[in-house]
């Protein structure tokens, strides 16, 4: 699959599971989750579009009738700015959070790879798990929906236009969100 | 510093611990000398329930959380679970959020807009003012056996706002919430009134962190970590470096153990003033407020205060990135223990109604990416709580205290123009000894009239 196949709309067929595409949507992913378990945050920082929003709204508990509980407010809203001040603040040595580092572990599932709203723009859809142990403390466990747009940048590598961070908790039992989503 | 665990023959079994120790002895606020026992003890955990918990007026939430009637949202009040609610006819209540028939939880997701709470066990229903209007199988209750008008879901002793804010207590004989907040309502007037009415925006963040509470408490009137704890956004630019920055100001203490910090920035920093607000709305502190708090308003970009116990506003002037000029948030905090080690932290976000829309976007922005448990602030913090936790269980380190001397022997400002007493210099530890001195007062009080220690 060239990247001219994805600057034009692109049909649900040519993204099902099996394509060539939907095999280098997951490789990105596995490629990406890689660069965060092994603290490359500045080479993840690149996988972003300059334009990108990631945020990560904050859940309710809600009855079904009342949708999914999030609300006006997020634990993460993002630009590639502020992303990019997250990724410096890793590389100092007094971020204390992570410093020393806690060991993640990023894993994605249920990849469901779909024609995104524009041309040229894939709506990536995953279930993820992160898990994370800290000094000697126990494993902590984040768990959620992420939706993703990619969309080809130059070179016709993926970038990230939009990661949207669907948590399954309301409170977060994990201390903190000093791990990258 | 060891300490010593005797002088218990003046004192009854009250005040002293299992181990033969008083509190009054480790705990020293006087002479700023904190036993480590207090912050992960179980025995001193329990003490807190009955005595802090169960009495002290707690903050449950804003007005603008709840605008219409039938609007409710679920909070606590002390550790117990309590709904906070707008009843058909306007009027806020606040009731224990338990049916009166097993106790099972009547209001069962965080924020509704309804007009009945009906019990998932058996079908008990209440109205939104609390009255019980139907219980289950009533044709089953014999004469005498269901009295509906006295069992209503149970309110808290005592609610009062001040300022938009909710407050409740489970205290019938506590001084009512006027009397209790007395002189930090001047000051909260300054951080709740300067513009006109606040909203709180959206829902608060909710996390947890394997901490002890007070160690939560105790540095959100801290202001001289900031520049340690905090040092990556020192190195990234978004903090002066300069490890004096915040320590130009007063620090009050308020009585009741309600403390604060005024904070202006470092000489010729022209940012942190009108408390981070747009230059267009400092004219309206001269409306909203008196002259001596519209000039503290006027020439401050920081404030921290603490109603004691648990509830904190955190008035700041950050960056939201690297590439943003600082500008204000108002972030109100509040943290309850969920065990001796493991606390439950609410983070609000609240703007000016009278802010300007790009504003209101801006400070928002910079809430979220500095403030909450994903903030590029807060993430630091919460290492520094657990590890102080973690070090305070153990029966070695229970023998010492912490260390809360800085500025012991300094002497108040006799200039500060507000009520309470004003300390020079915001790099100190006197607010934190004013609330370790409340903080034993209560512990050591005794019960039997109810109320707060007077």
């Amino acid at each position: 699959m060239t990247a001219a196949a994805v600057t034009s709309v692109v049909s649900p067929a040519a993204c099902a599971p099996g394509t060539p595409l939907y095999g280098e949507v997951v490789e990105f992913l596995y490629r990406e989750a890689e660069l965060l378990d092994t603290y490359r945050f500045s080479e993840w920082l690149e996988l972003f579009a300059a334009d990108v929003r990631y945020d990560m709204p904050v859940r309710t508990n809600q009855f079904r009738a009342a949708g999914e509980g999030f609300q006006e407010m997020a634990f993460f809203d993002e630009t590639f700015i502020s992303l990019k001040t997250r990724v410096k603040r890793l590389e100092t040595e007094f971020a204390w959070a992570e410093t020393p580092p806690s060991r993640t572990r990023h894993f994605v599932s249920n990849v469901l790879v779909a024609p995104g709203e524009r041309a040229g723009e894939l709506a990536v859809r995953v279930n993820f798990m992160i898990t994370r142990t800290r000094a000697d403390h126990g494993y902590q466990m984040f768990t959620g929906r992420r939706e993703d747009t990619l969309r080809r940048g130059d070179g016709g590598r993926f970038k990230i236009a939009r990661r949207r961070i669907l948590s399954d908790q309301t409170v977060l039992t994990n201390t903190n969100l000093s791990v990258l989503f | 510093m060891s300490l010593a665990a005797t002088r218990s023959d003046a004192q009854n079994s009250f005040t002293r611990l299992a181990n033969g120790e008083e509190l009054a002895t480790i705990v020293r606020p006087e002479e700023g000398l904190i036993s480590r026992r207090i912050f992960a003890d179980p025995e001193v955990h329990a003490l807190e329930l009955e005595r802090i918990f169960a009495r002290a007026w707690f903050f449950l939430g804003h007005e603008s959380e709840i605008p219409n009637p039938g609007d409710a949202v679920t909070r606590v009040c002390g550790i117990d679970p309590v709904i906070l609610v707008r009843d058909d006819d306007g009027v806020v209540h606040a009731f224990l959020n338990s049916c009166r028939h097993r106790g099972m939880r009547v209001c069962r997701t965080d924020r509704e807009n309804l007009r009945f709470f009906r019990c998932p066990y058996h079908g008990w229903s209440y109205r939104n003012n609390g009255e019980l209007l139907a219980a289950s199988c009533e044709n089953h209750y014999g004469e005498g056996e269901l009295d509906k008008g006295k069992l209503g879901l149970i309110p808290v002793a005592q609610l009062g706002s001040y300022r938009g804010l909710y407050f409740a207590t489970w205290d019938k004989n506590a001084p009512s919430l006027e009397e209790w907040l007395g002189d930090m309502r001047w000051y909260m007037d300054i951080i709740f009134a300067r513009t006109g009415e606040l909203e709180f925006v959206g829902v608060p963040q909710v996390w947890d962190a394997e901490c002890s509470w007070k160690f939560a408490t105790d540095n959100f009137t801290d202001n001289f970590h900031v520049f340690w704890s905090h040092q990556s956004l020192v190195q990234i630019g978004l903090l002066p470096d300069f490890p004096d920055f915040a320590a130009h100001g007063h620090m009050v203490t308020a009585g009741n153990g309600h403390i604060l910090h005024f904070v202006q920035g470092a000489p010729g920093d022209e940012t942190a003033m009108g408390l981070g607000l747009p230059k267009s709305m400092w004219p309206r502190f001269q409306q909203h407020l008196n002259p001596a708090q519209a000039e503290i308003a006027m020439n401050h970009g920081y404030s921290a205060g603490t109603m004691w116990p648990n509830f904190h506003w955190l008035q700041l002037t950050t960056a939201a990135d690297i590439e943003t000029t600082p500008m204000g948030i108002l972030n109100l905090r509040l943290e309850y223990p969920l065990s001796p080690t493991r606390t439950r932290m609410y983070s609000w976000f609240a703007i000016d109604k009278a802010a300007p829309t790009d504003y209101r976007k801006a400070s928002y922005e910079n809430y979220v990416r500095n403030f909450g448990p994903g903030g590029i602030f807060d993430q630091d913090d919460m290492e520094n709580w657990e590890e102080c936790t973690a070090t305070a269980i153990g029966p070695a380190a229970k023998r010492y205290t912490l260390h809360h001397r800085m500025g012991l022997n300094r002497k108040p400002d006799p200039s500060w123009k507000g009520p309470g007493i004003g300390y020079p210099d915001s790099y100190g530890e006197m607010t934190q000894r004013a609330w370790y001195g409340e903080w034993l007062r209560w512990m050591t009080k005794p019960l039997a009239n109810g109320g707060a220690p007077r």
